[in-house]
């Protein structure tokens, strides 16, 4: 390996809720993995960790890296954390009087439901909301109104307000207020007044407005908001700001940029200030690495799904583009913030395997082994069967070889256990049913993805399948055949995919403005609307260092049919600033999005069109990482040919002798036809009959089906 | 069979439920489908019977087998591939004509294999009142149009001349075409996903892993009910509608693995329309069943099969062509859902075992109140107020009941934020907050209800028009159990403004007190919110749990300082003084409770 001193390099770090994970891409073209556990509530001491032990195999101390790394891109599940584990700020909420109970009412039963699986709501009488992240003692009204036009009916009661922060502050011993009052986003100078007060009263008090965090129309959800950011936000500035101060320390001099669950990069100052914001920005960064790969390889429609030990998860890329969640949700907190959807299910290799007692119907989940005491053949006190021991029954796990065969896996164990808690309640053999069980479970993933394919108005039959995750590489070409998706890719990236993408994201600055206008409207007044938001914008870009070609706006409107509650973003196609017949072309647009969304005739034209939200995404164009590319050689893979053994094979539906290969002795161009296991040092990609897995040039496996 | 078959056909029938729903909401658009999910999607076998029913309005489950079933009757011989058809006759199988069945039958090389079947509140159905409710409906006559079944499709083509006629006879016909189209969308869907898993698993499986469903649900349900204790248990319904009080009585005696709701006792059918049907209150009592009995069982015709209804005809519960039945759903049916819910929640609580499955009842008193008028953009607008959907949890026997937490027979609906309404209606809220004192008081505490108030803002006539179907003003109607009291009652009220000069804006968000002007009771019928007026309303909290003298003095005090329960509430009921800074005083507690009983000893000594 290199180590010219000219070499400088790029590192970007996403801690998970496990691993933190880091790639780094030198100048000469080599990529580097690291990998450690994650620490919470200290992650910064993983981060570290993980570069460290990228470091290490490339003969580099840590300080040495940094030393030579120029940009540093961060994504953390430090908020995500702070919610689950109520380790936030003592928060309090001053909102408009006579709406005091907006937050804990939740949309009446919105948010005792909300969040929940089917079989928990099918059973109301045990649920309930979680509780408040500012307590009711914690929220207080005070006088003042705005209506829906934005004018003033009540104006503000500045000395309740005064009243309200001490008695917050004083009586209640809260660090943090948030703000919220009826229609601030269409005029937000109520609450902007709170903010003075509340830096002349208690100066220390952290403060997030609604109309700031989130201007756009809904009190519940923008409460919620705000009241998150709150909660998380000295925790968010801080660990940011002790992150850089780490970094620094072991010699880091370049610049840090953090991810943000809409896909996009802030500068580490500016994301200090939006905690919310970086809710599941690591699954976000995951959906960008999938969708830079599939740019790579010409793949404009892609399922990226990502398997591990606890959770199932799903994000879509349609002709090149992301879709943003409608509802985000954090724990069980609703939130509003654009974020891509990534649809997250309780299924992974720790899902437990259980016969009903009164019926004999085997299921698989809901509940999970987690990581403790997790599958019985990890031998680390598991004694409930889980999807993991189904694999190793079936042969796709080889015991001796589990991660590079750092851990013997414990098979008879596993096979006793089995067939006493799962084979023999169904009458039938160990092999027989662990089959069974392999088979629900590529089924009950076949049904959940074409459900949220189903959701967005697609058909998977279109699309490509990524697959990332320790536990996916099993099942994917199963469920990818039933789907009939075009092809599935277990990219090379797959262990460290979320870390990837964050190397595949740009700088971007999302802004918005409510306005309701008939879809008529001539292209002079949606200008008016976008123009002091782009010089916003470049304002913004310029101070980070972003001008001049690298600055890419991005114009995109809310539309909807009148008297119809679907909203649909349309990206602005033709050029900007618009001409009426950009404008006219927006809404054809918007119609042919809608019907392919929500179905043919569900478009009530006659109501008539309006928009309702205009949206300004700048972008600082960053530069992308080469991935290093290598000719394809012969198709022959004998010399990663490993052995054989029974492996279950789902086309003849039992066992079959099976080929299993060795990932890393694997060359481009190298051929492997099912049935046959490949093992990577973090997955195994299983294969069944009539299934043609070839490894590209940037060594990932692609995996096509029959004739 | 195969249990992993069976367990694969299981899971696919329940994901396509769940698609047809999804297809029912984006396609439809429109609030009360999307918001208040006051919908329905099932799938029924061959013969119509209930194979898998989705989480909706509950109700529904058995009239949609019942609406199944008589189409078969009806169109015997002529029920082809690619067909639809309409129901909404109460008397046939509907609850009201607004609430429009689509049943389409699923084929299977050229086999008739299921039925699907959906419902959607449509936007309206002409009726003498806009929106679907009736208050001024005397008959089923005046109640819109409604048919025992029509071919609205026919071999997947839209049969124009009946579309046409429909639409011919409802306001806002554009929105009551989009929710038929949502429909057809919504059972094309589930007929295209059906006939697919047929084709994979073939007939003879698919149809063997539907009776073994049904079969187990079942055993499961006759094997629940033997482990409850046998018994009779009784509930009465008061429902005033207009100065009128109806009675709903309701005896559930359980045997064995078998039980049998019992209405004899219940007042005659109603002039007004909060009569309902016989299908109707079949519904009206698997809609709590199923999520209080067999919330871990399939819901099927295998839970229908251990139960018995006797209602006798003419009554309330079982009204007679043409009494009036537009209001049904939140009348009678309501009803039938809190007696059967106090019934089944008293024989869980008899329980060891099963007590921590009861509950008080929830939410027992919906107010459908529909706007209309010329919006703020000069349109011509129909809506519910969706605070309708946002009830109060009852207690149970381990905790309080959820906070304006919703219903049980419809799990997960959901109310608009004030800035949607205000945005879409020309009305201002003044308060829209959690009611105090508005939970029943037990050991634990029912779930709060809401208040809320109105007023014109900026609308182009000076405001707007409202149908009121309210009841529950007078007799409370979210029973309590174990000991608990009801929850409060609803109330309606009219704030003739006062003029005061100014024709300044009101502004008033402490309640109806706050709110100047003189007060009328309104619960029924059509009336303005126009000018300076108000309208407040008032919503039930749920029933509580066990004795509210036994109520832990420290939730009281802190109920209190929430503004839940009132310091003269604390001390009357539960039986808890507070000292001047909010903290229990605990001498003075224990003996106003003491007091408290003595009172209740000396009344019973008295009778």
């Amino acid at each position: 390996m290199t180590k010219g001193a000219e070499v400088t390099y790029l590192v970007a770090t996403d801690v998970g809720g496990t691993c933190t994970d880091t790639i780094v891409f030198g100048s000469d073209g080599a990529i580097h993995i690291g990998k450690a556990l994650s620490t919470p509530p200290a992650f910064a001491n993983g981060v570290l960790n993980s570069i460290a032990s990228a470091a290490g195999p490339m003969g580099l101390s840590l300080e040495d890296l940094l030393a030579r790394t120029h940009l540093f891109i961060h994504g953390s599940t430090v908020v995500d954390n702070t919610v689950l584990t109520r380790d936030g700020a003592e928060t309090g909420l001053i909102t408009t009087a006579g709406f005091e109970d907006t937050l804990h009412v939740t949309r009446g039963a919105y948010g005792r439901w909300a969040g929940l699986t089917e079989d928990r709501i099918k059973h109301p009488v045990k649920t309930d909301r979680a509780p408040a992240l500012a307590p009711r003692d914690r929220v207080v009204g005070v006088a003042e109104r705005v209506d829906c036009d934005g004018d003033v009916i009540l104006p503000l009661d500045e000395a309740a307000v005064e009243r309200a922060v001490r008695f917050l502050v004083d009586q209640k011993g809260v660090q943090a207020i948030a703000v919220s009052f009826l229609w601030s986003f269409l005029n937000p100078a109520h609450e902007a007044r709170v903010r003075e007060i509340v830096r002349r009263v208690a100066p220390q008090a952290y403060v997030t407005l609604s109309s700031d965090i989130a201007p756009v129309p809904g009190e519940y959800e923008r409460t919620s908001t705000a009241v998150i950011n709150a909660y998380a936000g000295e925790i968010t500035r801080s660990y940011l700001t002790s992150l850089q101060d780490l970094l620094a320390g072991k010699g880091y001099r370049g610049a840090t940029m953090v991810m943000q669950g809409y896909g996009g990069l802030l500068p580490a100052s500016e994301a200090a200030e939006r905690a919310v914001g970086m809710i599941e920005c690591g699954p976000a960064a995951g959906v960008i690495g999938a969708k830079f790969l599939g740019d790579l390889m010409g793949d404009r429609d892609v399922i990226a799904a990502d398997m591990g030990g606890t959770t199932f998860k799903v994000g879509v890329i349609q002709d090149g583009t992301l879709e943003y969640a409608r509802e985000p949700m954090v724990d069980r907190f609703h939130y509003v913030a654009p974020k891509i959807e990534v649809v997250s299910i309780g299924a992974g290799g720790g899902s437990i395997v259980s016969v009903d007692p009164r019926t004999n119907v085997p299921r698989v989940g809901p509940r999970s082994a987690g990581a403790t005491p997790g599958p019985i053949c990890y031998g680390q006190g598991g004694e409930e069967p889980t999807l993991t021991d189904v694999m190793l029954m079936i042969g796709y796990m080889d015991p001796g070889q589990f991660l590079g065969g750092s851990i013997t896996l414990d098979r008879e164990k596993t096979e006793r256990l089995f067939r006493e808690k799962v084979a023999d309640p169904l009458g039938l053999s160990v092999t027989d049913a662990a089959i069974g069980i392999y088979r629900i479970a590529s089924a009950q993933i076949t049904d959940l993805i074409r459900e949220i394919t189903v959701e967005r108005g697609l058909d998977p039959r279109d699309f490509v399948l990524h697959s990332f995750g320790g536990s996916c590489g099993m099942l994917a070409a199963a469920f990818g055949e039933e789907l009939a998706v075009r092809r599935v890719v277990i990219p090379y990236t797959a262990s460290v995919n979320c870390a990837f993408g964050l190397v595949s994201a740009d700088i971007a600055h999302e802004y918005a403005v409510t306005q309701t206008l008939p879809a008529d409207t001539p292209a002079g007044t949606i200008n008016a609307i976008f123009a002091p938001m782009e010089a916003r914008a470049r304002e913004q870009l310029a101070a980070e260092g972003v001008t001049g070609d690298r600055v890419r706006m991005e114009w995109s409107v809310d539309l909807r049919y009148s008297r119809q509650v679907h909203e649909v973003t349309t990206p602005v196609a033709a050029a900007t600033p618009l001409d009426d017949a950009g404008v006219a072309r927006l809404v054809d647009d918007f119609e042919a999005l809608y019907e392919r969304k929500y179905g043919k005739g569900s478009a009530y034209r006659e109501a008539g069109i309006e928009m309702t939200m205009f949206r300004l995404t700048a972008r600082g164009l960053m530069p992308r990482p080469e991935l290093p590319e290598e000719a394809e050689g012969p198709a022959d893979a004998t010399r990663a040919l490993m052995g054989t053994r029974p492996i279950f094979d789902g086309t003849s539906g039992g066992m079959a002798e099976g080929r299993i290969y060795d990932f890393r002795q694997l060359q481009p161009g190298m051929e492997v036809e099912g049935p046959a296991v490949i093992h990577t040092p973090i997955t195994t990609i299983a294969l069944h009959g009539g299934h043609h897995a070839r490894m590209d040039r940037w060594r990932n496996i692609v995996v096509q089906y029959g004739g | 069979m195969d249990p992993m078959t069976f367990s694969i056909i299981r899971h696919r029938l329940f994901r396509i439920v769940d698609e047809a729903v999804i297809t029912l909401k984006h396609v439809s658009g429109s609030a009360i489908t999307n918001e208040g999910h006051d919908l329905m999607v099932s799938l029924y076998r061959a013969d119509g019977s209930l194979l898998m029913g989705g989480v909706g309005f509950l109700h529904h489950l058995t009239s949609a087998a019942e609406a199944c079933k008589s189409i078969i009757r009806r169109f015997a011989g002529d029920i082809h591939e690619g067909d639809v058809f309409l129901l909404n006759d109460p008397y046939t199988a509907a609850l009201h004509t607004s609430d429009i069945y689509l049943v389409a039958p699923i084929h299977h090389e050229g086999r008739l294999v299921a039925w699907s079947a959906c419902f959607v509140h449509v936007t309206d159905i002409g009726a003498v009142n806009p929106g679907g409710f009736a208050p001024q409906a005397p008959d089923i006559f005046s109640e819109g149009f409604s048919s025992p079944g029509i071919r609205l499709v026919r071999g997947g083509e839209i049969c124009r001349d009946v579309l046409d006629t429909i639409l011919n006879m409802v306001r806002s016909p554009e929105m009551v075409s989009l929710d038929l189209r949502s429909m057809i969308a919504c059972n094309n869907v589930a007929r295209d996903r059906m006939q697919a898993l047929f084709r994979k698993y073939g007939t003879e499986t698919v149809d063997a892993a539907c009776a073994t469903l049904i079969e187990q649900s079942e055993s499961l349900f006759r094997a629940r009910l033997r482990e409850l204790p046998d018994g009779t248990w009784q509930s009465r319904q008061y429902l005033d509608v207009n100065g009128h009080t109806a009675r709903v009585v309701l005896t559930m005696t359980k045997t064995d693995d078998r039980l049998i709701f019992d209405f004899t006792g219940s007042d005659p059918q109603s002039a007004f329309s909060i009569n309902c049907t016989k299908w109707a209150s079949l519904g009206g009592l698997f809609a709590p069943l199923f999520p209080l009995l067999c919330y871990d069982i399939t819901w099927n015709e295998g839970v229908i099969r251990p139960v018995e209804m006797i209602a006798p005809e003419g009554s309330i519960v079982n009204c007679t062509r043409p009494a009036p039945v537009s209001v049904a759903t939140v009348g009678a049916i309501q009803s039938v859902n809190n007696a059967a819910c106090t019934t089944i929640g008293k024989m869980l609580a008899a329980s060891d075992r099963y007590r921590d499955e009861a509950t008080a009842v929830w939410h027992a008193n919906h107010f459908a109140i529909f706007k209309f008028g010329r919006n703020q953009k000069g349109g011509y607008s129909i809506g519910i107020l969706t605070e309708t959907f946002a009830g109060a949890g009852g207690a149970r026997s381990f905790a309080d009941g959820v906070e304006i937490g919703g219903e049980i027979p419809n799990p997960i609906s959901r109310m608009a934020n004030v800035e949607t309404v205000e945005g879409t209606f020309p009305v201002r809220y003044l308060f829209r907050r959690r009611a105090k004192d508005s939970g029943g008081p037990g050991q634990f505490r029912g779930g709060t209800g809401g208040e809320m108030a109105l007023v014109a803002h900026k609308a182009p006539d000076g405001g707007i028009d409202y149908v009121i179907s309210g009841k529950g003003a007078r007799h409370p109607m979210s029973e309590g159990l174990a000991g608990g009291y009801p929850g409060a009652p609803n109330a309606y009220v009219w704030v003739h403004a006062q003029s005061d000069g100014t024709n300044a804006p009101v502004v008033a968000t402490d309640g109806l007190e706050a709110i100047p002007g003189d007060k009328e009771r309104v619960s029924w019928g059509v009336y303005p919110l126009k000018g300076r007026d108000a309208l407040y309303v008032r919503w039930n909290g749920g029933g509580g749990w066990g004795d509210p003298i036994a109520r832990d003095p420290a939730a009281v005090a802190t109920d209190v300082a929430a503004g839940l329960v009132g310091a003269d509430a604390a001390q009357a009921i539960y039986g808890v003084t507070l000292d001047p800074d909010g903290g229990v005083d605990t001498t003075a507690t224990e003996a106003r409770r003491a007091a408290i009983r003595a009172e209740r000893l000396m009344q019973e000594a008295a009778e």
